[in-house]
């Protein structure tokens, strides 16, 4: 299976996730039980330099050699951002007759009911690119109208003449019937040079727009990333390092490099599912199930929620304004980040965001020319994070040109007299606090969950520094801040298992011989797992199949899904199912199941725990800390000093180079045998 | 007590998010479909005033946010005693609760909420319930004449008396139901919604204290006050008039007329609706009772929010408006006018609001959209016996053009913005082969930016004796105009068997009986364009060509864009340009045109003065008397073709006489 048994060879275990500024870097070490942390600069033209000269420096920084890596994976943004930047590949669309339209028309919804101005989204196939075929099925997956040789001709010949990258396949109803599809996507593909992705051979599920979707960004993105991986690969053999390479996806787990070309769709949210699958894991290890995770970057703030130590899944998600049907981990965006922007409005109220200072040219704080104040600049002011500390000393901040930028805004909404900055600065984390926990409060009522209930869980550059704040607000007792925070993403990459998922749409009453027949369907989705793990890395011992149904009463117009796994009596389970949401059960109105999902899942390696590198909580320094209109000083410490069984009462603030926790007064902060901080209420 | 520019913001989002919690609390406990798929319902804060200090923004009805619970509640202390914790009041009845309902399927909610007993703010919830009685299954019919024949009308009455239900009005909306235990499920889940916005309200009077949450009504919609008069003071001052048509009534062939004045003046704005049409004998009349009502100002709150998008959402964005509503016209009509289509109407409110704040914003508001919502249903016998009833497709158009921008093509959010419906869902439910769902080409009006096309839908049918159901057609005739020398957009239609010997063109459906092989095709309008079509860059044209968009011969009929193998012919541009004419200002289209010529504005706006001077009862028939008369002078295609001047003299010099006998 692996190598580690011999030894020293392929030790080490690389997570490795780009984002827009740093590429992180997490190495777990299966000999000593170490984890390491390294960050690199991105180079967004071709991020795959950034990954390999961050790899070698880091490699080197650890004493090892490119010969010690026995596992990599990595998580790649390059297609989310092609697709959000409308920068993929020209493709084409083949639809059905009659269906021409069909990425102009969507689903009829605009963005907004109450802006005059709003604008649909720009479709990914421009009209002049979509050709028509004469080709459809029925509702039960006959070919009603088959396309003749001549017809197959025409429409090859129309789309070579569109000097096209690459192509989709749509017909009406082929959901039903994935197969037939396929075959007429080769007979397309024998008469052109051009591939060509069946929309149903991808994604056989019901709605055939959200298929048309997915088949459509599939092809969109393919070119690029298979250009990447292929530097990627031919790089890190120059480079030494023969380990597999495996690819994020954003089901939470990952897939070899050939699967990743074959269905980039599959990888482009990987990096927040990395995120959660990490938070995920490491509550388990402390023993907790019910988690938050809230991860804050840069421009925004993200939230899951896992419950019983499961992620939740979603199977519908906006990506840039389009709807994506894959299973993806549920990650929801709850308000602002680091850099989002603090300003007054012309009533003189307070605002926060929307509108981010990003990286470039960043909060004022960080001198690349940003005027306004943001999110980060308040943390300065408040005495949150130490200027000349940030990045562990690696970026030192201009505090004094935050405190004036803050200054002039406390000037708009009228502030007098002294600490404006620190006033005005509390008062838009106030406001951000609100604006996250209110979207927080949505999402839980949505699921019929109480947030009191949770642990919050924060990663990210600024998650440890915020989530204090936000537990407060949103009446959460508990905080679990991971040693790796400022990584997670790269974190949750290294520990990813692999995993497909796979659909098909049944639409039938559920009864005994629907159920059988839906049993027979679910063996051969897990046949076809198999297979496919097989393909990807051999000898993968520890397989896990996850089996759900979205389902409904007879007539009603939502699906509920509902986990398959262990169920005999699949009706009652969509009945408890039913009660627990939404309050009642419907025992008179027939079962109906619509779409079957089956998820096949390879456990990764298990990583080594991390452990509490220090001992006891040297304080290092004191510092004033602002808390609700006053300074309190607070006691300041070394993440890597701290020692398993430590105290830390707040009012205090614990450094490290990826980001920086604050423990407010009335808390305190615990440090388990895994390094975590735990952060509670302080008993009063 | 003040509340400073950091607690407004802050307060402002919480009191937000705790209504779209209670949104999404009902709508996860509702069980009917107007609450699970369309998300027919809202929820909201109000104030001691009882006006919304606190309205959804991301769910549920979005237009809702000017309407005013005091008289309800005012109502039921007067008649039922002071309100109690736990005391919930339930209406429906758009007259008795003062236009807080304003078609009887709303059932709308509302909860002191108390705090040391006193109350502090009342929570509000409405459902659109499945059916409450009347004449029809679901309550709602065109044909409706008067309130009586549109269900149970509910006065404000304590539905809930100190947390428990009144038996006697269970007893009596059960038995006035078509559908009982939906609605009580739908009433369950509003009292489920109301119960969280009482918890969320407290737990904000424990993080903020009480004197606080008492000031934040006020508070919040001054500042929306604020914003609206801000935004407002940018227009330019003065009186601007529009007026539009409705095809029809529903029950007739005469045309529904609206008309509006505004008048803005430093920061104010002042509606007035004389000049609009009586009040109908069927159900499209909008229960405004006198107010600035919600649908009657919809559109100026969009406007403020699309130049403003950080106004809070709620009634505060009102203040700065005034209205004016005659007693006895389609937009205030009295007491037994019936209600239950009323967004009909409200459709083409929005386009005459539209229109009228066009004329002094004309770089700001587009041309007309397409202007209809036909949710296309089809009811088809089960072998089983019964029959499956189920919607296809909710048909809407495009919206208009605007300086500078081509309008959406095949989308429109104007009065609802509803998900369609897969066609691949549809097809699994239904006995329906769906053969074109698309766009409609040429439909969007030319014009330098053009509007949004319309759509089509064609389906073949495969059940003998399927009914076709489709209503809230409108625009067949009076096309959405164009504004600024841009062309109408094309109007709707229906086509039965279109190209095939049984084809049959049809006007405006309510149930229509068809067999298995037959087709039926609907076209909606296609929006209004802006600008002169000639000024429309040609590599524009071309693009819409090859997209597909516009036809080539359109390029070059309406746009003087000749082209030859696909490539753009200056020469013969050139010269089809220079030929051209040029429109200005709004292009309402040849039908309208002739109407006007007959039926002109101010003959218009003398008729409905006269007609609301008589006594209400006489109104319908002197009205109905003096159009058949009219009409009677004009062939059967008017307005649709144009008629000779003799003609069109004979008939203007009838109508001078009919109203000078008025």
């Amino acid at each position: 299976m692996n190598n580690l048994e011999n030894g020293s060879a392929g030790r080490l275990r690389i997570g490795i996730d780009v984002g827009g500024t740093f590429t992180d870097f997490v190495m777990t070490d299966a000999v000593t039980g170490r984890v390491a942390l390294f960050k690199e600069p991105s180079t967004p033209d071709d991020p795959s330099r950034a990954l390999l000269e961050g790899l070698q420096k880091f490699l080197a920084h650890e004493g090892m050699q490119p010969s010690d890596v026995g596992g990599m994976i990595h998580g790649t943004t390059i297609g989310l951002n092609a697709i959000i930047q409308r920068r993929g590949a020209t493709i084409g669309l083949v639809v059905t007759k009659g269906f021409r339209d069909i990425l102009e028309i969507a689903r009829c919804r605009m963005p907004s009911s109450f802006d005059l101005h709003a604008a649909k989204e720009v479709p990914l196939v421009p009209r002049a690119r979509v050709v028509e075929i004469d080709a459809r099925f029925d509702r039960d997956g006959t070919l009603t109208r088959a396309p003749s040789e001549s017809e197959l001709d025409r429409v090859a010949t129309e789309l070579n003449a569109l000097n096209l990258d690459a192509t989709a396949l749509m017909l009406i109803n082929g959901y039903a019937a994935p197969e037939a599809e396929a075959r007429i996507a080769d007979a397309l593909a024998q008469r052109m040079s051009l591939p060509i992705s069946s929309a149903a051979a991808i994604w056989p599920e019901i709605r055939e727009y959200e298929r048309t979707l997915v088949a459509c960004l599939n092809a969109y993105i393919q070119p690029l990333m298979d250009a990447y991986f292929a530097r990627l690969t031919e790089g890190l053999e120059r480079i030494g390092v023969t380990a597999p390479l495996l690819i994020t996806a954003s089901n939470g787990g990952s897939l070899s490099v050939g699967s990743a070309v074959a269905r980039p769709i599959e990888t482009i949210l990987s990096g927040p599912a990395s995120g959660v699958m990490a938070a995920v894991r490491q509550a388990a290890q402390s023993g907790m199930e019910n988690i938050i995770t809230f991860d804050m970057g840069g421009t925004s703030s993200d939230m899951a929620v896992a419950t019983d130590g499961t992620a939740g899944i979603a199977t519908r998600t906006d990506i840039g304004g389009l709807p994506l049907v894959l299973p993806v981990v549920d990650v929801n965006a709850i308000g602002a980040g680091g850099g989002s922007i603090v300003w007054a409005d012309a009533q003189g109220v307070l605002k926060v965001g929307p509108h981010s200072a990003g990286a470039h040219p960043g909060p004022v704080s960080y001198g690349r020319g940003g005027l306004e104040p943001a999110v980060t600049d308040c943390f300065i002011a408040m005495g949150y994070i130490d200027p000349a500390q940030f990045g562990g000393g690696a970026m030192p901040l201009d505090g004094a040109a935050a405190l004036a930028a803050l200054e002039t805004v406390a000037g708009r909404v009228g502030m007098e007299g002294e600490d404006i900055a620190a006033r005005l600065a509390e008062g838009a984390l106030a406001v951000a606090s609100a604006g996250m926990a209110g979207s927080l409060f949505r999402t839980m009522a949505e699921r019929g969950l109480d947030p009191r209930d949770f642990v919050l869980l924060p990663f990210g550059g600024a998650g440890p520094t915020h989530a204090n704040l936000l537990a407060e607000e949103i009446g959460i007792g508990r905080i679990l801040v991971p040693q790796a925070a400022g990584a997670y993403c790269a974190m949750g990459a290294a520990g990813a298992d692999l995993r497909r998922d796979f659909v098909r749409s049944l639409r039938t009453l559920l009864d005994d011989a629907s159920a059988k027949a839906a049993e027979s369907t679910f063996a051969a989705m897990e046949a076809e797992g198999h297979a496919w793990l097989e393909g990807e890395l051999p000898d993968v011992v520890d397989r896990r199949v996850e089996r759900s149904a979205d389902m409904r009463y007879a007539g009603q117009a939502y699906e509920l899904r509902v986990s398959l796994d262990g169920v005999e009596d699949w009706a009652e389970a969509f009945h408890h199912e039913h009660e627990r949401i939404y309050g009642f059960r419907d025992t008179v109105a027939p079962v109906e199941i619509g779409t079957i999902r089956l998820a096949l899942i390879g456990a990764g390696q298990p990583l080594a725990a991390s452990v509490a590198t220090g001992d006891g909580a040297p304080v290092k320094a004191r510092r004033p800390l602002f808390h609700k209109g006053t300074w309190l000083m607070a006691t300041v410490h070394e993440r890597g000093a701290l020692g398993a069984g430590a105290q830390i009462p707040g009012p205090a603030v614990v450094e490290q180079p990826e980001t920086t926790t604050v423990i407010l007064p009335n808390w305190i902060g615990s440090v388990d045998a895994h390094g975590n901080i735990i952060i509670e209420r302080a008993p009063a | 007590m003040n509340i400073d520019p950091v607690l407004l913001e802050i307060l402002g989002n919480k009191v937000a998010s705790v209504t779209e919690e209670m949104c999404l609390t009902l709508q996860r406990t509702g069980r009917t479909l107007y609450v699970k798929e369309t998300a027919d319902f809202a929820c909201a804060l109000a104030g001691l005033d009882g006006r919304f200090y606190a309205y959804p923004r991301s769910i549920g009805v979005s237009g809702f946010v000017g309407l005013e619970c005091l008289p309800a509640i005012q109502s039921v202390v007067e008649t039922q005693g002071a309100l109690e914790p736990g005391d919930v009041i339930l209406t429906n009845d758009p007259y008795r609760s003062t236009g807080l309902a304003t078609h009887l399927p709303d059932l709308h909610v509302i909860e002191p909420f108390f705090h040391d007993g006193q109350i502090i703010a009342y929570g509000w919830c409405f459902v659109h319930c499945s059916d409450v009685g009347g004449r029809v299954a679901s309550s709602i019919s065109p044909l409706n004449t008067e309130i009586f024949q549109e269900g149970l009308r509910i006065p404000p009455v304590k539905l809930m008396r100190k947390g428990e239900m009144a038996p006697e009005v269970k007893l009596f909306l059960d038995a006035n139901s078509r559908t009982p235990e939906a609605n009580m499920g739908d009433i369950r889940a509003m009292l489920a919604a109301l119960s969280t916005g009482r918890r969320r309200v407290a737990q904000l009077v424990g993080q903020h204290g009480v004197e606080t949450l008492k000031s934040a009504p006020e508070a919040l919609m001054s500042y929306a006050a604020g914003k609206a008069e801000a935004v407002l003071r940018t227009f330019p001052a003065g009186s601007y008039r529009f007026s539009d048509y409705l095809d029809d009534d529903a029950a007739s062939r005469i045309p529904v007329r609206l008309a509006v004045t505004v008048e803005i003046a430093d920061g104010k704005v002042h509606l007035d609706f004389t000049g609009s049409d009586p009040q109908v004998a069927t159900a499209m009349n909008i229960p405004s009772c006198g107010r600035p009502h919600a649908w009657l100002t919809l559109r100026m709150l969009a406007l403020v929010q699309t130049l403003d998008h950080s106004a809070p959402l709620n009634a505060g964005l009102l203040r700065p408006l005034s209205i004016y509503t005659p007693l006895g016209s389609l937009v205030n009509p009295e007491e037994p006018a019936a209600t239950g289509v009323r967004h009909a109407a409200a459709i083409r409110v929005n386009d005459i609001l539209n229109g009228a704040f066009g004329l002094a914003l004309p770089d700001v508001l587009p041309a007309a959209a397409s202007g209809t919502v036909i949710p296309i249903v089809m009811s088809e016998p089960k072998a089983t016996g019964g029959r499956i009833v189920q919607v296809i497709e909710p048909l809407i158009g495009g919206t208009g053009a605007r300086r500078g921008h081509d309008g959406v093509d095949g989308r429109d959010s104007g009065i609802s913005n509803l998900a369609n419906n897969p066609v691949e869902t549809v097809e699994a439910e239904l006995g329906v082969e769906v053969l074109h769902y698309g766009l409609r080409p040429d439909s969007g009006g030319a014009g330098q930016w053009r509007g949004g096309c319309g759509m089509e839908l064609s389906f073949k049918v495969l059940t003998d004796g399927s009914h076709v159901l489709g209503r809230g057609m409108e625009r067949l005739m009076f096309r959405p105009w164009g504004q600024a020398g841009g062309q109408p957009g094309q109007p709707g239609s229906l086509v039965i068997n279109e190209g095939a010997p049984r084809e049959r063109r049809l006007g405006k459906i309510d149930i229509l009986e068809v067999q298995a092989g037959d087709t039926v095709t609907f076209r909606t309008p296609g929006a209004g364009g802006f600008g002169n079509p000639m000024q429309r860059a040609a590599e524009a044209v071309l693009a819409d060509v090859q997209a597909g968009f516009v036809t080539a011969q359109a390029a070059r009929r309406d746009y003087g864009v000749a082209l030859s193998d696909g490539k753009i012919d200056l020469e013969a541009t050139t010269e089809l340009r220079q030929a051209a004419g040029s429109g200005e200002g709004t292009v309402f289209g040849p039908e309208r045109d002739a109407w006007d010529g007959i039926f002109s504005p101010t003959a218009m706006d003398r008729l409905n003065a006269a007609l609301l001077a008589l006594p209400l009862s006489q109104r319908q028939a002197r009205r109905r008397e003096i159009f058949e008369t009219v009409l009677a002078e004009l062939p059967s295609s008017f307005p649709r073709n144009a008629v000779s001047q003799a003609q069109a003299e004979t008939a203007r010099k009838k109508l001078t006489t009919l109203l000078e006998t008025l």
